[in-house]
């Protein structure tokens, strides 16, 4: 008897919970506006369609979600790296505002950006949207610390929260655990490549659509993780435990396809301490045949295959050697070529004009043909 | 795509080379002015983003093929160019195609 009524009250107990714990709608539409702020797209439509069906707020709801889709419509392209315009939420985007008006006709927020709207549609070019200047400042912040070398490491950290916070890309990650292993604070700076890693993840999630193609999404996903894997390697290098160093430059290594600079340049550096001359000066030329990475790294990777002197020189001395390690090293990347339709007989296309009409490939029978696929975005 | 451009100097007057490209923009005013602004000397045609996807495998942009003159796909080269020596990676694939290699 007393068993029961006390699972009785346990379970009033946890159902007024529950109702408690449902976010209400005003309390959705303040999620969803934020989380939009946070650049979290998926999770932030959803918050607004929920709050939309309430009647009392869902001009303004409606009105988030027009504005939402305008951007996606019209002003993403390459706001972030793989970002591109989505034209098929556009007319979402009208529709969403028209919305917003039919449940308050008075609504001039929503009427201005309906207008916007409208004439992103009629517009033969729309620009993208800038990068947004409270954003550019916590970026600012968080990298005055590349040089203030004496700052308190709490500092870094409230700069690095702070413009997290503000948008939840994981770029401030990277060069937060950047900054960390500049200043010898390498388990934090491990810590805090981790949260990039799933920062990353998390924002190419809620952007997918943004991404257009499966490639540029994977190569995204590719892009952060390989960008941690390496940041977490390299930390690992500098605290000298060289089994855990290898293990992670070399996932760096397979997600950048052996194309990122640093991360050749630290497997180089990895090699040369372990003394493996053989890899360390294939990293090197690796790192070298690439483009980027800051002038004094790549003087540092020349004059350590300088200093090596492993293979015997031959006339015309060290910079004439390293040209044509370079250059034999940019021809074997151009002749690794994917495989899924080579060898095979061209498929038919589909192709059409640009107004439409069917095109007619006869012309292209017989001969060599390039066959470039584009897109204007 | 200036480099395919520049690419196909060396082959205009070859009656046994063609370059052909395929959008696969689903903004066609974005594409028209793309195309006036780049005004390239060999024709430009559309193919959907799904058939793109779906019949030559695409998931990623630039993808260029070069087929021989049998109508053999040989050559698959995704992405952009990151060594600047892109107008002779062009005329490699083609001229190797040419002497029928």
């Amino acid at each position: 008897m007393h068993r029961s009524l006390l699972i009785v009250g346990a379970i009033a107990t946890a159902a007024a919970g529950a109702i408690a714990q449902t976010p209400s709608p005003r309390e959705q539409l303040a999620r969803g506006q934020a989380l939009w702020e946070q650049r979290l797209a998926k999770s932030a439509i959803a918050a607004l369609e929920i709050a939309a069906r309430d009647n009392v707020i869902a001009a303004e709801a409606h009105e988030a979600l027009g504005r939402l889709y305008t951007y996606k419509g019209w002003l993403q392209d390459n706001v972030m790296p793989g970002w591109h315009d989505e034209p098929s939420v556009r007319a979402k985007a009208i529709a969403e505002l028209k919305a917003s008006i039919a449940a308050d006709p008075t609504r001039a927020s929503a009427q201005e950006a309906l207008r916007t709207a409208e004439g992103y549609a009629a517009a033969d070019a729309v620009d993208p949207a800038p990068p947004r200047p409270e954003i550019r400042a916590l970026d600012q912040r968080l990298q005055s610390f590349q040089t203030k070398t004496d700052a308190a490491i709490a500092e870094i950290l409230a700069a690095l929260e702070a413009r997290a916070k503000a948008q939840a890309d994981p770029a401030p990650y990277f060069v937060a655990a950047q900054i960390l292993i500049d200043r010898g604070e390498y388990d934090r700076a491990i810590a805090i490549a981790a949260q990039g890693a799933a920062a990353s993840d998390k924002f190419i999630d809620e952007n997918l659509s943004a991404y257009m193609l499966p490639g540029k999404s994977q190569g995204s996903y590719a892009r952060g993780r390989g960008q941690a894997a390496d940041l977490t390697g390299w930390a690992l290098f500098l605290k000298k435990d060289y089994a855990g160093a290898t293990a992670k430059l070399e996932e760096a290594e397979r997600l950048s396809q052996g194309a990122d600079f640093a991360n050749q340049f630290h497997l180089g550096e990895l090699a040369r301490t372990q003394n493996d001359t053989a890899q360390a000066r294939e990293h090197y030329l690796n790192a070298l045949s690439l483009a980027g990475g800051p002038a004094p790294l790549r003087q540092r990777a020349t004059q350590a295959l300088d200093a090596m002197q492993i293979a015997p020189v031959a006339a015309g001395g060290f910079e004439a050697w390293l040209e044509s390690q370079l250059a034999r090293r940019r021809e074997e990347r151009k002749t690794a070529v994917l495989k899924s339709l080579i060898d095979r007989p061209l498929p038919k296309l589909a192709l059409t004009t640009v107004d439409g009409r069917p095109y007619d490939t006869s012309s292209l029978r017989g001969k060599v043909l390039l066959l470039n696929f584009f897109a204007s975005w | 795509m200036p480099h395919l451009k520049a690419s196909y100097a060396k082959y205009q007057n070859d009656p046994n080379v063609a370059f052909l490209l395929v959008s696969i923009d689903e903004d066609m005013k974005r594409l028209q002015r793309y195309i006036n602004e780049m005004k390239f000397p060999f024709p430009v045609a559309r193919l959907t983003t799904a058939d793109a996807e779906k019949v030559m495998g695409i998931d990623n942009t630039p993808t260029t093929f070069y087929v021989g003159t049998d109508g053999i796909v040989r050559y698959m080269v995704v992405g952009g160019e990151s060594h600047g020596d892109s107008p002779a990676r062009v005329s490699w694939y083609v001229d190797q195609l040419k002497a029928g290699k």
